[in-house]
């Protein structure tokens, strides 16, 4: 095979699924024969995704214990092969797999262990953002509040759970034995970057999730005020609005403010 | 005119960041591997700009796939690009090879063919990528563990060729010479004497392993004293060239890193004249030909 494109499509064929007829464009010595040769990449193309997964999701694979979450490496790196130049990003489909695969989506905790550490990983290297202070809210004009919206920083991320997963990740993190998985009720975990660059994260109560939603649709603030009636009097609502801003901003989630 | 000499450098990895920024112990530049950068924020580039500003740093990237028949990815070159301009860097490299075909990503670094149309399909896209980016970049030269039947030369000659025609530099791995010489049985002496000393800008040391059969490039211990052998006789025929070693596994304290690569430094004080080993990395790489 002289084509250099077939040549390569050949060697990607046999780390992908060990078929192809590459063995016969490479040379056995008495050393090692053309099979060994190429299984030492074959090896190491499985090994070096493994090790990227295992470093993502680290806390899934304790959970999981090695030969479950081996398995589940296998069956990713079969389904979704690589189209990424960083490594940073090849597993960013396993809580997907999770969810859509008879043989884990049975077991609801572990789509919600892999959403959680995908989570961190993404605030962790999200992009930087100045913060946000009370004295620029406090300096706004009048007119401002009319139509006023809000950029979060990018490493805001919301994770809805229905179970007790974030505890099982907490006493993973922490080295403990996880809590029994139990089906709770849908709460929404909120895990963001601060300037300290420390991914912090809490659970949100419903009324702040509700508007916390709607500024991160882009929403302007007489609409989450609207939506909090839902929950406050008319006379509660400005001022629980604010409450919500202000602790945003103490908590460094806002990086600015547009009107 | 004599090649730019950073010195003796350790690649920057982040087992050593909070030693670095605490303690900044005395090396003379760090090499950054590109990609584990090209993010949007956080505590990697948070980092990176905190020791850029106390060390020279060159840039060497993994997954530029330079031996692709995939069109170059452009998405990938605008980012080095970004981070090029973020680093400043000395230089840039990336390795003489292949990463991902029908984009799809191998995570590997894969031979290529050593022969003459390889080296026009591999000169075009480094003359490509140096124009994209304004800049001449290093080729390094890998480890392997196959060789093809269609190869027509050895691969110094073939290395050579590209660096001539493409107007680019070499990054010589000592190591990935030695690995590669056990592998497919050459001389790795041979390989030192043929390459063309005005295109080497760079060593690679590294620690490797043996599998029973082969060696595996595996940069998960020390450097042997092979290696080192190897090391001293290119010196000896080459000259100054900026030297640092690679650790990716099996990391160890930053202090034992350090003290190997003072061995790199008593080796070449050994070979070389204190006027030699005199640092010059004000040199635009642009000017030295």
């Amino acid at each position: 095979m002289s084509d250099l494109r077939e040549l390569q499509q050949c060697f990607m064929g046999y780390l992908l699924d060990d078929s192809s007829s590459m063995i016969d464009e490479v040379e056995s010595t008495p050393m090692l024969s053309a099979k060994g040769r190429l299984d030492i990449y074959a090896s190491a193309y499985v090994l070096r995704l493994k090790e990227a997964m295992t470093t993502d999701y680290d806390k899934l694979a304790l959970y999981l214990g090695d030969e479950r979450f081996d398995k589940l490496m296998e069956r990713y790196i079969d389904k979704f092969p690589s189209h990424t130049t960083n490594l940073r990003y090849f597993s960013v489909n396993l809580p997907e797999l999770i969810r859509d695969e008879p043989d884990y989506a049975h077991i609801a905790e572990l789509y919600e262990l892999a959403c959680i550490e995908r989570a961190f990983a993404d605030s962790f290297d999200a992009k930087d953002l100045q913060v946000a202070t009370i004295d620029t809210l406090a300096a706004l004009p009048e007119v401002a509040w009319e139509n006023l919206t809000f950029d979060f920083q990018k490493s805001v991320q919301i994770v809805w759970l229905e179970h007790n997963s974030f505890p099982i990740w907490k006493a993973l993190a922490d080295d403990e034995t996880p809590p029994k998985a139990e089906k709770l009720y849908p709460m929404a975990w909120i895990l963001w970057r601060r300037s300290d660059l420390v991914t912090h994260y809490k659970m949100l109560a419903t009324e702040e999730v509700a508007v916390l939603s709607l500024a991160l649709q882009g929403k302007n603030f007489a609409v989450m005020c609207e939506k909090l009636l839902d929950f406050y009097s008319e006379e509660e609502t400005p001022m629980k609005a604010i409450g919500f801003l202000q602790s945003w901003i103490a908590e460094e989630m806002l990086a600015g403010f547009k009107f | 005119m004599a090649r730019p000499f950073l010195g003796f450098g350790l690649g920057l990895r982040t087992d050593h960041y909070q030693y670095v920024i605490d303690n900044k112990p005395e090396v003379d530049w760090f090499e950054i591997i590109s990609e584990n950068y090209m993010v949007d924020g956080g505590k990697p580039l948070a980092h990176l700009d905190k020791i850029r500003q106390d060390y020279p740093m060159v840039m060497h990237g993994v997954s530029m796939s330079i031996g692709s028949t995939d069109p170059l990815n452009t998405d990938y070159l605008g980012k080095l690009k970004t981070l090029i301009d973020r680093v400043e860097p000395q230089w840039i490299s990336d390795h003489l090879c292949w990463t991902a075909v029908e984009h799809i990503n191998s995570h590997d670094l894969l031979p290529l063919p050593y022969n003459e149309s390889t080296i026009e399909h591999i000169v075009s896209r480094i003359q490509t990528v140096q124009d994209t980016l304004g800049r001449q970049m290093l080729i390094e030269n890998l480890s392997s563990y196959v060789t093809y039947n269609h190869s027509e030369m050895p691969e110094w000659e073939f290395v050579n060729e590209i660096a001539k025609r493409a107007d680019c530099y070499i990054l010589l791995d000592i190591n990935n010479i030695f690995v590669s010489a056990n592998n497919h049985h050459f001389e790795p002496k041979d390989y030192v004497n043929g390459i063309d000393s005005d295109r080497v800008m760079q060593f690679h040391l590294a620690g490797h392993s043996y599998n029973g059969q082969m060696i595996i490039d595996t940069h998960d211990h020390d450097v042997c004293d092979p290696v080192w052998a190897l090391y001293e006789y290119a010196l000896g025929h080459f000259g100054a060239v900026s030297t640092m070693i690679e650790r990716d596994d099996n990391i160890p304290p930053f202090i034992e890193l350090r003290q190997e690569l003072a061995i790199a430094e008593e080796i070449a004080a050994n070979v070389l004249t204190p006027q030699q080993l005199q640092i010059r990395s004000k040199l635009d790489l642009q000017g030295v030909a």
